[in-house]
């Protein structure tokens, strides 16, 4: 029953049902599934370290724009009124919704720029080997607000009120809008090209020395 | 039988995923740090928890109104479900069944679902261990989508404020809805679904066990 250390790293476990497998060789660009229940093992991918690094910092700086920029805007009988998604957390908080006001804070401001952060900050440290204690830290907290970003279900609700106020009034588009699309681009993208099983070998292999 | 990483003695790190010997319960990951064990402590109970308190939460959500919608000055406050007959009626069907499926059927959904999987990681079940592990996805995947609500009636009232003519303020029932959906997607991520693989595999043992006595009663 009792293994050698050194050939767990040949095995691989699946964190859906538990199974145990052997760990198949796979080329950058593949991904390896669990044959039990289909859930991804893990994947190796295409210049994780340099993609990563560009998109995420494409991300911060955008978040800006998409921030402080109005997204929407109507206009009726001369009155114009627009907002960004500042307006929104600020308007909640002076109509003392205080805990709708946080969680639309935390989901679509805190979390996506701690986590394009802390991506930022990891594609760099590995990509030029500078890797520490602290770096553990920032992965980890990168998995765990991996499920609670919620900029693409924002920007859902942006659609589906365009389509609520369209029928009330004029509606004008702002800049704030665009740059909160091409944020959503980066954010997602990132989760796209960081190969977490990559970083997690890199600083294995650092951290070891 | 299936080898289950269980069994071996082994875990695998919830975080970095690694691979390592269980020596204790509870144990730190060599390679990210994060002290874990073989199945997350007292899973059931957090995830019963949790659903309890969003469906607790979902009551309030649908009767209070989640907008008040002035116009020249007279308010108009609808819950979810009014507002989505207001859509039927103007016949804007699109809206409509967005809406209906994000802020009514996804939640309700959720909640059942995680009652589904509490009861079927207890016992063996006609649903395969599979299928179940299928409806954990989902419940886990639509948990951030049904946020949707939440965002659209702070966009509204903040874009909608057009004075005395027109404007949209946010309504009691926003915060009930916004609470809930937090808490399903706590009991999702509370929720091991390992378990539900370990029911299936305490199946055909109890199933066995059973027939012995049976055999025996019979002698």
């Amino acid at each position: 029953m009792a293994k050698p250390a050194a050939s767990l790293n040949n095995i691989v476990v699946c964190r859906r049902c538990d199974a145990v497998l052997s760990k198949p060789k796979i080329e950058p660009g593949q991904k390896a599934t669990c044959p039990g229940c289909s859930a991804l093992l893990y994947e190796l991918k295409k210049n994780p370290m340099e993609r990563t690094m560009a998109v995420s910092l494409a991300g911060l700086l955008l978040f800006f724009p998409a921030i402080l920029l109005p997204m929407i805007g109507v206009s009726a009988a001369g009155t114009h009124n627009e907002a960004s998604l500042i307006d929104c957390i600020i308007i909640l908080l002076n109509t003392d919704y205080h805990i709708v006001a946080f969680i639309v804070f935390l989901f679509t401001i805190a979390i996506p720029i701690v986590h394009l952060l802390a991506a930022f900050y990891i594609a760099v440290a590995v990509h030029f080997n500078k890797i520490s204690q602290s770096l553990l830290v920032f992965f980890r907290s990168y998995h765990v607000l991996d499920s609670w970003t919620m900029l693409h279900v924002f920007f859902l609700g942006v659609v589906v009120s365009i389509y609520k106020i369209v029928d009330l009034a004029e509606l004008t588009v702002g800049g704030g809008l665009m740059s909160f699309v091409l944020l959503l681009i980066c954010s997602t993208l990132v989760s796209v090209t960081l190969d977490h099983h990559y970083v997690w070998e890199k600083m294995e292999q650092a951290l070891e020395d | 039988m299936k080898t289950n990483a269980k069994a071996m003695g082994l875990g695998c790190c919830p975080c970095c995923h690694k691979v390592v010997k269980m020596q204790a319960e509870t144990q730190q990951c060599p390679r990210c740090h994060r002290s874990f064990s073989v199945r997350k402590i007292n899973s059931l109970s957090h995830t019963f928890a949790w659903t309890i308190a969003a469906l607790v939460m979902l009551v309030p959500a649908n009767l209070y109104p989640m907008m008040i919608y002035y116009t020249l000055g007279q308010p108009e406050a609808s819950t979810i479900l009014e507002g989505i007959a207001t859509f039927i009626q103007f016949g804007m069907y699109p809206v409509a069944i967005v809406i209906f499926i994000a802020s009514f059927v996804v939640p309700l959904a959720k909640i059942i679902g995680l009652f589904i999987l509490m009861y079927h990681a207890k016992r063996a079940s006609k649903l395969t261990v599979k299928q179940q592990g299928q409806l954990y996805h989902i419940v886990e995947f639509l948990g951030p989508w049904s946020m949707l609500d939440v965002f659209v009636v702070a966009i509204m009232a903040a874009v909608v404020n057009l004075g005395f003519l027109s404007s949209i303020e946010a309504a009691k029932g926003i915060t009930y809805f916004g609470l809930m959906v937090v808490f399903t997607m706590l009991a999702a991520e509370s929720f091991d679904a390992r378990l539900l693989w370990d029911a299936q595999d305490q199946k055909p043992k109890t199933d066995d066990s059973q027939s012995q006595l049976n055999e025996a009663k019979s002698r």
